[in-house]
């Protein structure tokens, strides 16, 4: 940028943003240095949120594991549990002896669930993004739509935050018997309020001319600083894991990908801050299609929990006492991009070794490449265009 | 001589018994007749204003906005005082009684749902409040910053008109004194923001003194184009000047007098955003990315006399607004009944009309607020410089060819002389037809910019309820 060359060469000022700072979406903490308004340089300090969540994995037994994952990632506890059941059936099933399928409508259910759950992660960060650029409302309007899926989910498993819903080998409840026509007829109603909501911010001029060509990262970029995601998506290289390494039902469902084009028109660029925001409402679109899809394929309930069509969990629990030796590394695609995990068994009931990879920290590893050189008014609104949810990075 | 001065004559000479009071006298009675009421109407008027940004902003966000905290506590505390004659039982007893008034058991529930409640509560709140100087700070300038504000944005209301002939000073130069006193601000906002001792503060106040510095030129070549208008800087006169008889009162409005006016008006309520720092132009407060800018470590009362500052502010812009462009305390409709009526009933009309423009101008500047995102620094200068400044030019520029073409005299113009026709109705249409062409030509202008800025992405289009 020519405003770098031009300013920053008078005296630095050093400003830390955060952990208590109304925009660093939790406690997250910004060493910001910056000649007046430009800034110069600006590390990420993470830590201030660690539990030591892979250590606790190493002293409980594998399903007790489950409600950990989501406090990974609390924005998108579906996702979590999903990302580490799926990675744990994996391990069984690298030995025929110890096998596990999962019920068909136990896979309906698991992509409902995480597809609900990508749409309510995903409206926090566009809400969040548009926050952090000075909208306040539609922010609300985001969050009344997360309330919706909160209710379903309340509903379905007693939780709204923390759902410990997925289980390993299916979901921990089957549906309720009303459970369809009421996502059906939110998917509905959230639509018509999702063209309400990019009618107020995404086609704002405002908005656009803040996020246009903001925190620039090319697919080269992308790729080599290991963004993940929608992050990556947002500069144009096309993969998602839903479609290019798909687990569970995905293969079945066809997942368009969404990718940067420039959408701010002739002012952006691909991968700049509009591009990644855009691919995330485009994404919420795709994930109600695939909610409509799923809704369509699953079959009807049978009395049995365990049946292989109609059950919604498959019994493990002899299984998972003594799983095979040997190790795994699974990913799946959160809303945050990929959530993968490495598992290392010893044969015994509990794991040896969990580790959990987030898209959260690959992102809050480019910060400070990409915001040298922009306004302080920015730093925020890149955060925001990240997506960083901080109890990803620290664990 | 205004009205009120002959008052504060009145009262200055009750004071001292003489007919030739002294500069005491004078100014006690300035104060109770001028400062009193003015301080007793405008402040509280802000602290309202202040509930129906909340009410409005929960309105656009789907909520509910303050309606839970009761009026009783204030109440009650206020028949405690009042009857502090009387023994506590009494006091109570005559309480509950006034509670179980119908006009009260049905007015109360309904001002608690207005969150009137609300305002009490948080006045009661912040007075109670410690007021914290930061260590760091510098403490004379920090803890003078506040009342500053308040002058600067109380201050202009002294020559503004609220009826005729109900304005506390009738100077002149009422447009340039406006202009010159609302400047206080800008210092005010400098010194809270630097001494705070407070990085946050620091840029926050180094921001406010860029942009209002920079957006006082929009607004006052917007004034001057009133004034060049008008031909005075009264405030009062340029009021008198928008009035026109017969039904129809409105077509003397500046607003509609000229297109060039009109761009004036545009350029003049945007300007006016800004320097009330309101957003899209929060740049000084920008809670998102400053925390609260310049008046971050400000607590308690001295925080509320910031906020009083900038509702009172909005206020202002509102009044000016309807002053300049809208004529003032008039009418729109039928303006010549109003001023044969008795001269109170008349003041008081004038004041609710004036009150409902100025509350108009108070809702779009909330509305805008909570519907639109912020600009960053460098985009509120750019606006300014670039956008706002020359468009001012130009418009000052055709309202004095405007001007010179018709012979200098604003009955001269092709639009007074189309709406001086003898049927109001005609002077409308004129009035339309006057109009059409420099509308239509925006259009154009519009559609060329369209243009060269190049589609919406499809993508975007189907993101908004259009075909993909």
């Amino acid at each position: 940028m020519t405003i770098e060359a031009i300013t920053l060469g008078g005296e630095r000022m050093q400003l830390n943003m955060g952990p208590h700072h109304p925009a660093t979406h939790g406690v997250l903490r910004i060493r910001v240095e910056s000649d007046g308004e430009i800034v110069s340089s600006c590390i990420p300090d993470h830590g201030y949120l660690h539990r030591s969540i892979e250590k606790i994995g190493e002293c409980i037994e594998w399903p007790m594991f489950v409600p950990y994952t989501d406090r990974v990632d609390y924005v998108c506890a579906m996702n979590a549990n999903l990302a580490y059941c799926v990675a744990v059936e994996k391990l069984l099933n690298t030995d025929p002896a110890t096998a596990v399928v999962v019920p068909r409508r136990a896979e309906c259910i698991r992509v409902l669930v995480a597809e609900l759950n990508r749409i309510s992660s995903h409206l926090i960060a566009v809400g969040a993004m548009a926050m952090d650029v000075g909208a306040y409302t539609p922010f609300l309007h985001g969050i009344a739509q997360r309330e919706h899926v909160n209710d379903i989910f309340e509903k379905l498993c007693g939780q709204r935050l923390t759902y410990n819903y997925v289980t390993v080998g299916g979901v921990a409840f089957d549906l309720h018997e009303t459970a369809s026509e009421e996502i059906a007829s939110f998917l509905d109603q959230f639509e018509k309020e999702m063209v309400r909501f990019n009618k107020l911010i995404t086609t704002n001029t405002i908005f656009r001319d803040r996020c246009a060509n903001l925190a620039v990262v090319t697919a080269a970029e992308a790729i080599a600083w290991g963004l993940v995601g929608p992050n990556l998506r947002g500069s144009g290289v096309d993969w998602d894991l839903r479609r290019d390494e798909p687990y569970g039902l995905y293969g079945e469902l066809g997942v368009r990908v969404p990718k940067g084009e420039r959408y701010a028109g002739r002012k952006g660029a691909v991968g700049d801050c509009y591009d990644r925001y855009i691919v995330r409402l485009l994404e919420i679109q795709e994930s109600v299609r695939l909610c409509r899809e799923v809704l369509k394929l699953l079959p009807p309930a049978a009395g049995k929990a365990n049946d292989p069509i109609g059950g919604h969990q498959a019994d493990v629990s002899k299984v998972l006492k003594r799983p095979p030796k040997g190790f795994v590394h699974c990913r799946t695609e959160a809303p945050r991009g990929e959530m993968g995990y490495f598992l290392v068994s010893d044969g015994t009931k509990v794991p040896y070794r969990v580790r959990v990879r987030t898209g959260s920290f690959s992102a809050a590893g480019i910060f400070h490449k990409v915001m040298r050189g922009i306004f302080l008014a920015d730093v925020v609104a890149v955060i925001g265009s990240f997506d960083v949810v901080v109890p990803e990075i620290d664990r | 001589m205004t009205g009120l001065g002959y008052a504060v004559d009145a009262v200055a000479v009750w004071l001292s018994g003489s007919p030739a009071p002294g500069w005491i006298a004078v100014t006690v009675a300035v104060l109770l007749v001028w400062v009193a009421p003015l301080l007793a109407i405008i402040f509280p008027v802000a602290a309202l204003g202040q509930i129906v940004e909340r009410k409005v902003a929960a309105a656009i966000q789907r909520r509910h906005g303050p309606n839970s905290a009761s009026l009783e506590g204030p109440l009650r505390f206020g028949f405690r005082v009042l009857l502090c004659f009387l023994p506590r039982a009494t006091q109570d007893r005559a309480f509950q009684r006034f509670l179980k008034l119908p006009v009260v058991r049905s007015l109360l529930p309904i001002l608690q749902k207005l969150g009137i409640g609300q305002l009490a509560a948080d006045g009661i709140k912040m007075l109670g409040k410690e007021d914290i100087v930061p260590r760091g700070a510098d403490g004379a300038v920090f803890r003078l910053a506040p009342y500053l504000a308040l002058t600067g944005a109380f201050l202009p209301f002294c020559v503004v008109p609220f009826a005729h002939h109900l304005v506390m000073l009738e100077v002149s130069v009422g447009a340039l004194y406006v202009i010159a006193v609302s400047g206080v601000t800008v210092l005010a906002l400098l010194m809270a923001g630097w001494g705070s001792g407070n990085k946050f503060s620091m840029l926050g106040g180094m921001r406010a003194v860029a942009q209002l510095v920079s957006y006082e030129i929009p607004v006052g070549l917007a004034v001057a184009g009133v004034v060049l208008w008008s031909g005075t800087m009264d405030l009062h006169a340029i009021v008198a000047q928008q009035y026109r008889p017969g039904v129809f009162t409105f077509v003397g409005w500046n607003l509609v007098q000229s297109p060039f006016l009109a761009m004036l008006a545009g350029v003049f309520f945007l300007a006016g955003l800004a320097e009330c720092q309101r957003t899209p132009f929060d740049m000084a407060e920008a809670e998102s990315e400053l925390v609260s800018g310049f008046n971050t470590e400000y607590s308690g009362l001295r925080w509320g006399m910031f906020a009083l500052a900038e509702y009172t502010e909005m206020l202002l812009i509102g009044a000016l607004f309807a002053t300049l462009f809208l004529g003032g305390y008039q009418s729109p409709i039928g303006e010549q009944w109003i001023v044969g009526l008795h001269p109170l009933l008349a003041t008081l009309l004038h004041l609710g009309i004036f009150a409902v423009k100025f509350l108009a101008s108070l809702f779009l500047m909330v509305w805008i607020r909570w519907t639109l995102p912020r600009y960053r620094v460098d985009q509120v200068m750019r606006l300014c410089w670039l956008t706002l400044v020359p468009i001012c030019l130009v418009a000052v520029f055709g309202l004095a060819v405007q001007l010179v073409l018709a012979g200098g005299t604003e009955a001269g113009t092709a639009y007074g002389r189309l709406a001086a026709l003898p049927r109001p109705a005609l002077g409308v249409l004129g009035h339309l037809l006057g109009w059409a062409v420099p509308v239509l030509l925006l259009g154009v202008l519009v559609r060329i910019a369209r243009r060269r800025h190049g589609g919406m992405h499809p993508a975007l289009r189907q993101l908004t309820g259009g075909g993909s």
